[in-house]
């Protein structure tokens, strides 16, 4: 019996290998890429200016209302086509899951103190990154205040979930 | 360094576009404020929630979407005009906010506080109300997206014309 090599030449054992990352997390990677757009055009859009908040809110400047007004309606087109002609996602091969955020109790308390937080941070949460990248050092502290939000809902249901019960909420 | 701003009708048809890339590629709809939720998971190992349900795994496209986007901003500032700098300055809050950095940072604090709570609460934030609820003509997103202008145009009325 003799002994099978299963060693390949280095490149091409690196590059099967790197293929096979890039397959096993494809989903992931897009991810990131599709942040990395996100960022830029949030950037290009104005969002990421504190000024441009607020001269929208006193009708000094529309252009974020221009950008999501564009973009709402551009969106839609495009919804309606991919919906018409039942386009599959690229990265799982299945249709493309149109799922909308259901009513919950509580959305419109919820929208009304996440309005009066957009208004001081001048702020989304989609922005935030972007601006630390950018160097404004006021969205650090944006982010730490929103990252104690998210976490201050977390154990709130959790609590909720195990009758008030911290052992069972914290284990 | 000022960031470079295209006209809004432009950068309203990209993100546009960017919306129906996403579901194209992805097959969802683009959200932002969900990802947080994976990043309290990762950091608090012990708070139920977000070890549960849809959090259950940690490392999704939620959460390496949240980490593009500082990619994306700093792309944005290094190819605009100027030398990339940090800075505190917040423009026209200047004017209605404490002069010290202490204030200024707690005033930001709790702002953020209020978005990440409030995003949760309502399910979801800007992007995944306003913008890709908006364009599904979702009715809870529509009623989202608009008290969080109406509370927003609110707030700043309050802070800047009182």
């Amino acid at each position: 019996m003799s002994k099978v090599s299963h060693e390949l030449p280095l490149l091409k054992s690196s590059a099967l290998t790197l293929m096979n990352f890039v397959h096993a997390y494809r989903i992931n990677i897009l991810g990131l890429l599709m942040g990395v757009m996100f960022g830029f055009l949030m950037s290009r859009a104005g969002a990421t200016t504190f000024d441009f908040h607020v001269k929208l809110f006193l009708f000094e400047d529309l252009q974020l209302l221009k950008v999501i007004g564009t973009a709402v309606i551009v969106a839609m087109l495009g919804v309606f086509m991919l919906k018409k002609l039942h386009i599959n996602a690229l990265a799982t091969g299945t249709e493309v899951d149109f799922v909308k955020k259901p009513y919950q109790q509580g959305l419109i308390a919820g929208a009304f103190l996440f309005g009066i937080g957009w208004a001081m941070t001048a702020a989304c949460p989609g922005t935030i990154p972007a601006m630390i990248a950018e160097g404004k050092i006021g969205a650090v502290f944006s982010l730490i205040g929103l990252l104690l939000g998210t976490l201050a809902y977390g154990i709130l249901q959790s609590f909720i979930a195990h009758n008030g019960s911290y052992r069972a909420a914290m284990k | 360094m000022e960031v470079t701003v295209w006209s809004g009708w432009l950068a309203g048809l990209a993100i546009g576009l960017f919306v129906v890339l996403h579901f194209w590629l992805i097959g969802k709809p683009a959200g932002c404020s969900t990802g947080y939720g994976n990043v309290c998971g990762l950091l608090c190992k012990k708070v139920r929630y977000y070890h549960e349900g849809e959090y259950a795994t940690k490392s999704n496209i939620k959460l390496w979407f949240l980490v593009g986007i500082p990619l994306g901003g700093l792309l944005a500032a290094l190819t605009s005009k100027g030398a990339w700098q940090m800075s505190f300055d917040m423009g026209m809050y200047e004017q209605i906010l404490p002069q010290s950095d202490a204030a200024k940072a707690i005033w930001l604090m709790f702002g953020g506080m209020l978005l990440g709570f409030g995003a949760r609460l309502a399910g979801a934030c800007t992007t995944g109300h306003a913008l890709v609820g908006g364009a599904m003509l979702n009715p809870p997103s529509l009623l989202a997206g608009a008290v969080f202008f109406g509370s927003a145009l609110l707030t700043t009325q309050l802070l800047f014309n009182t």
